[in-house]
C-alpha cells in the first residue's frame, strides 16, 4: 500500500527536479548525437541545393525568443548551406520580434564564413550576397506585394539603405526571380505563404517548424505544397548533419548537441506516465476486489 | 447610415479581394496591386494606432474597475509607455535624440530586447516542459481503448523521433514518420476541411451582410 501511495503521489517538485537534471546535464557536457536524415529534411536540403544560380532564396524568420532554441539551429544550418552555395539570399520577417534573432543569426554565420575567407570573392558581403529586408507590417502586404516588386514593398532595408541601390536587388525584382522561400516559424506563417504566395504566384515554399505544431503542417508536405520541412530540434539536427556531411561545413551543431537532453526528457516523461499508470491499475484492481 | 456604410465597405472590399484571384485582366490586376501595396499599407497604419489605443483602453478600464489581476495591467501600461518612448526617441540602437545610456548602463531597444524580452520569452516557454511532465504523470491514464492507442502512438513518436529510436529498432523512426504521414494527416485533413468550409461560410456571410455581429449590438 505504501508503494502504491508513493507511485500515485510523487511530488511535482521531484518531477521538476529530475527533469531539470536530465535536461541541464547534457547541455553542460555536450556531445553531438548522430541522426538518421528523414525524407522531409532531405527534400528541403535538395530543394535549396538545387536552386539555380540566377534565382534566389528567401528566408522568412518568424519565430520569437520562446521557440528560438528549437528554430535557431535550423536558421543557422540553412544560412550556412545558402552561403556555402553562394545562393542569392533575402532575409525578412513578417513580425517585429524575430528581427533581433534574424540579425544575430546573420551576423554569426557571416562572421564564420568571413573569418575563413582569403579574398573578397570568398567573403560574404552585404548587398552583394545577401540583403536583410527587415519588416513591413501587416504580413499580407509583403506576401502579396513582393509578387510585383520587392523593392517597392521594402523601400529601405533593415539597416536603412535604399534597397534599389543594393547590387543584389538589381538581380531580384519579384517572385519570378525567387526559386524557394523557407519560412521558419513557431506559428502559422508557412501556411500564409502557401495560401497567398504559392496559390496565386506559384512560389515554392519550405518550412521549419516547432515539434509541438508539426502535426498540423504534415498535410501541406504530403500534397507537395511544402518542398520540404524541418520539424523541431530533430529536424534541425538532421539538417546540420546534411550540411556537415555533404558540404563539409564545420560549425557548432547546437541542435545535435541538444538531442541528448531531449532524449532524456522524453524518457523521463514516458517513465512518469508509466509509473502513473501502474499506480492507476493497482488501485483499480484493488477497488474491483473490494 | 451608421450600419449601412460599414456593410457596403465590407461588401465592396470583400468582393474586390476575391476577383483578382479569378480575373487576370490588367485593369483588375493593376487595381489590385494598388490596393495591396498602397491602400492596405495606409489602412494598416490606422489599424495599428487603433489596436494600441484599444489595448490601452481595455487595461485602463480594468484598473478603474479593479477587475481580477488588475495590478498586471499597470505593468503592461508602464512597460508600454517606457518602451514606446525609448523606441520612438532613443532609437533601436540608442542613436535617437533621447540619451539611452547612464554611465555603463544601456537601455536602448536592442539592449532591452536581448536582456528582457529574450530571457522572459525563453523562460515562459521553458516552464511548459515542467508542467507537461507533471500533467502527463497525473492525467495521462489508459482508461479506454482510444486512450491506449493515443498513448502507444505518443510513445512511438516520442522515441522514434530521437536518435534513441534508431538504436531500439531501425524500423522505429520510419514507423514514427508513418504515424505522422498517414494517420495524422488523415485526421488533420478532416479538421482542415471542416475549418476551411467554416471560414468560407463565415466570410461569405460577413461579405453579404448576413452576419452582422462584428458591427456590435448583438447582430441586431
Amino acid at each position: 500500500m505504501k508503494i502504491l501511495d508513493i507511485l500515485n503521489n510523487i511530488d511535482r517538485r521531484i518531477i521538476y527536479l529530475i527533469l531539470l537534471t536530465v535536461v541541464v546535464l547534457p547541455l553542460i557536457f555536450p556531445s553531438v548525437e548522430k541522426v538518421r536524415v528523414m525524407p522531409p529534411v532531405r527534400k528541403l536540403y535538395e530543394a535549396i541545393d538545387n536552386i539555380p544560380p540566377e534565382k534566389g532564396l528567401i528566408i522568412d524568420f518568424d519565430y520569437e525568443p520562446q521557440t528560438a532554441p528549437e528554430l535557431d539551429p535550423m536558421s543557422f544550418a540553412i544560412l550556412r548551406h545558402a552561403f556555402h552555395r553562394r545562393i542569392k539570399l533575402l532575409v525578412l520577417s513578417l513580425y517585429v520580434q524575430p528581427l533581433g534573432l534574424a540579425q544575430n543569426a546573420l551576423t554569426q554565420v557571416v562572421e564564420e564564413f568571413n573569418s575563413a575567407a582569403q579574398t573578397s570573392e570568398d567573403s560574404i558581403i552585404y548587398g552583394r550576397d545577401y540583403v536583410f529586408l527587415g519588416w513591413v507590417p501587416p504580413p499580407i502586404i509583403p506576401i502579396l506585394g513582393m509578387a510585383e516588386s520587392i523593392t517597392n514593398v521594402y523601400r529601405v532595408d533593415y539597416y536603412g539603405n535604399q534597397t534599389d541601390t543594393l547590387p543584389l536587388m538589381a538581380q531580384i525584382e519579384n517572385y519570378n526571380d525567387i526559386d524557394l522561400l523557407v519560412s521558419i516559424s513557431g506559428a502559422d506563417p508557412p501556411k500564409w505563404w502557401v495560401a497567398y504566395a504559392q496559390s496565386r504566384f506559384g512560389l515554392r515554399v519550405g518550412a521549419g517548424i516547432t515539434a509541438v505544431s508539426a502535426s498540423e503542417f504534415y498535410p501541406y508536405l504530403q500534397t507537395g505544397q511544402f518542398s520540404g520541412m524541418l520539424v523541431g530540434m530533430k529536424g534541425a539536427a538532421e539538417y546540420e548533419e546534411m550540411v556537415e556531411r555533404k558540404l563539409e561545413v564545420k560549425a557548432r551543431r547546437k541542435a545535435s548537441e541538444a538531442l541528448l537532453s531531449l532524449t532524456y526528457a522524453h524518457l523521463v516523461i514516458i517513465i512518469f506516465i508509466v509509473i502513473g499508470n501502474i499506480g492507476y491499475f493497482i488501485r483499480r484492481r484493488d477497488r474491483r476486489k473490494q | 447610415m451608421k450600419k449601412t456604410f460599414p456593410l457596403i465597405l465590407v461588401f465592396v472590399f470583400g468582393i474586390l479581394g476575391i476577383i483578382p484571384f479569378f480575373v487576370p485582366h490588367p485593369f483588375i490586376q493593376n487595381s489590385d496591386e494598388f490596393l495591396r501595396n498602397e491602400f492596405l499599407r495606409i489602412l494598416a497604419a490606422f489599424a495599428l494606432v487603433l489596436g494600441l489605443g484599444s489595448l490601452l483602453r481595455v487595461h485602463i478600464d480594468k484598473i478603474k474597475r479593479k477587475r481580477e489581476n488588475w495590478q498586471y495591467s499597470w505593468i503592461l501600461i508602464i512597460t508600454f509607455v517606457i518602451s514606446s518612448v525609448i523606441g520612438l526617441f532613443g532609437g533601436v540602437r540608442g542613436t535617437g535624440i533621447l540619451p539611452t545610456t547612464i554611465g555603463t548602463f544601456q537601455f536602448d531597444i536592442w539592449t532591452i530586447y536581448w536582456n528582457v524580452a529574450v530571457p522572459l520569452g525563453s523562460t515562459m516557454f521553458a516552464l511548459l516542459a515542467f508542467f507537461m511532465a507533471s500533467a502527463a504523470y497525473r492525467a495521462f491514464r489508459v482508461r479506454s481503448t482510444e486512450a491506449t492507442l493515443l498513448l502507444a502512438a505518443a510513445f512511438i513518436v516520442m522515441i522514434g523521433v530521437l536518435p534513441l529510436g534508431d538504436r531500439v529498432s531501425p524500423h522505429l523512426p520510419s514507423f514514427a514518420q508513418w504515424i505522422m504521414d498517414v494517420p495524422n494527416v488523415a485526421g488533420q485533413r478532416g479538421i482542415l476541411f471542416g475549418v476551411a468550409l467554416g471560414v468560407l461560410a463565415t466570410a461569405l456571410k460577413i461579405i453579404l451582410g448576413i452576419e452582422r455581429s462584428w458591427l456590435g449590438g448583438g447582430g441586431k
